[in-house]
């Protein structure tokens, strides 16, 4: 058992430290507007921490985030059910739904920024276009796949229209939306930083900038650092919320 | 997909027609009534086309934009597919390599713009790291799937005739895992397409970004969005191309999910 450990734990632990090393020795022999080493960056980080600017920004950022995923998920699923309800309704409008879905809605960040201008609502906007499409377009796709059948035994039995989406449609389509929330988690992340960047400067993203602007670099891998903790572990939070709605799909 | 299901999808070019009308109608009809003039409608857009089209900064725009993500995806191409085979054959690099690849893959790729900007200064280099940094990732991150979903008895096979690691690698846990390397393909390309307009944004280099940057800033939104629909145009025809091979060139691969 603990030789288990060892072996499943040790190239892990020692990439770790492998890295966090190649991290400091290149810190030290670059200049330091290009590399800082570990420590230093761990020094800044705690600066940051200490003075409570680090969970300030970071609130704000999460606080736009769950804004634009939350409002992706409550248009999207909804739009995403009733598609899987009426094929007729799926049919005219999948195609566009794979469009905008393939669509890089970066490239729309400028339009917003010249109507909407500055303030919580246009970072928002861009939030919830990231989002919403991967939630629709995959919604689509598994309601594709919803037999009709499914629908018109329910019918024989004399199902209520209420009866019919609760034990039909939503456990069918579920699933398939929550594969598109962890994809909508990953782009609404990128949608989040991106907002943060072009549009108003707010939340991690204006830590990021203030720091580069000042070639603060410690502060900059401090603040990506924390980005990337996040980003993990939202990514991590998709999968098991996918997983647990998947089970039957598997 | 049997020809059963096929065939209810035939009249659909109809709904789907109406529908477009429907949404070209509303579009023009919302921004006439609610939005400022400057605003782009699809008749505003439709007379802007050919202008933007035969305009010169536009399509050296285009081919700027174009030609950097076409690299970025070569370099970022050799980059994952030796990451993703380390890791999907070999179970210490797994070990030791998967979390920074997952990390790398997790983290929203904007992030490096700044210190590759401080980097590599405000030029096409910027733009190029960021492209490989965007898709290099995700190609990895597939191709290791790929090469762990290799069949044991495949290798076995192999093995027992005598091969080399060398040829078992090229000739067996290569073409197996081809539909995973298109599946993260079409992902790198969505991706690196992205990149390159966000570094365009932040670096202000020529490029299809900067065009649309530019543009909407004077207030010229119609020739803006013109550079937005084309850019929508190559995400659906990537997409479109990498299902096609897909299908006509790995006919044996299904989807765990079994649409295909």
């Amino acid at each position: 058992m603990r030789r288990d450990l060892v072996v499943r734990y040790a190239p892990f632990t020692l990439s770790l430290i492998v890295g966090a090393a190649l991290w400091e020795i290149g810190g030290r022999y670059t200049s330091a507007a290009f590399l800082v080493p570990l420590s230093e960056t761990l020094v800044r980080l705690e600066q940051l921490v200490q003075s409570g600017e680090l969970v300030r920004q970071t609130l704000s950022s999460l606080a736009l985030f769950f804004v634009g995923l939350g409002l992706a998920a409550l248009v999207g699923a909804p739009a995403g059910l009733a598609l899987a309800r009426w094929p007729a309704l799926r049919r005219a409008l999948d195609l566009y739904i794979m469009i905008l879905y393939a669509t890089p809605m970066v490239a729309l960040i400028p339009f917003i920024l010249s109507l909407m201008g500055f303030g919580f609502a246009p970072k928002v906007l861009v939030v919830f276009l990231f989002a919403v499409f991967p939630i629709l377009y995959n919604t689509v796709e598994g309601a594709r796949s919803l037999k009709p059948e499914l629908i018109e035994v329910a019918r024989s039995f004399r199902s209520s229209e209420w009866a019919l989406w609760r034990d039909v449609v939503m456990p069918y389509t579920l699933p398939f939306a929550m594969t598109g929330l962890r994809q909508a988690i990953g782009r609404a992340l990128v949608g989040m930083i991106a907002a943060e960047f072009f549009l108003s400067s707010t939340g991690l993203g204006q830590l990021i900038m203030t720091a580069s602007q000042n070639f603060d670099t410690g502060g900059l891998f401090a603040a990506i650092l924390v980005i990337v903790v996040l980003g993990v572990g939202l990514m991590r939070l998709g999968r098991a919320i996918e997983l647990h709605y998947a089970r039957w799909r598997v | 997909m049997t020809d059963a299901a096929l065939a209810p999808d035939r009249p659909t070019m109809l709904p789907r027609l109406y529908a477009g009308a429907a949404i070209v109608v509303l579009w023009e009809l919302v921004v006439r009534g609610f939005a400022p003039s400057y605003v782009a409608t699809p008749f505003g857009i439709a007379m802007a086309l050919p202008r933007v089209l035969a305009d010169a900064t536009f399509l050296k725009a285009t081919a700027i934009t174009l030609g950097a993500v076409a690299e970025g995806l070569v370099i970022a191409l050799a980059i994952g597919t030796v990451l993703g085979l380390l890791i999907g054959r070999s179970l210490v690099a797994d070990r030791a390599l998967r979390h920074y690849v997952n990390a790398c893959y997790a983290v929203p790729m904007i992030v490096v713009l700044p210190l590759v900007s401080l980097w590599f200064g405000y030029t096409g280099a910027a733009r190029l790291a960021t492209i490989v940094f965007a898709a290099s990732f995700s190609i990895a991150v597939n191709v290791a799937d790929g090469a762990r979903a290799v069949p044991r008895d495949y290798l076995e096979v192999a093995h027992s005739f005598r091969s080399s690691e060398g040829r078992a690698l090229f000739e067996i846990v290569l073409p197996a895992s081809m539909p995973y390397f298109l599946a993260g393909l079409r992902l790198a390309a969505g991706r690196a397409l992205i990149a390159a307009v966000v570094a365009e944004f932040f670096t202000a280099i020529p490029g299809l970004g900067y065009f649309i940057l530019y543009n909407s800033r004077v207030f010229r939104h119609n020739d803006a969005f013109v550079a937005v629909l084309l850019l929508g145009g190559f995400g659906v025809g990537f997409d479109a191309l990498v299902n096609y091979a897909t299908r006509r060139y790995l006919p044996w691969y299904r989807r765990a999910d079994g649409d295909n």
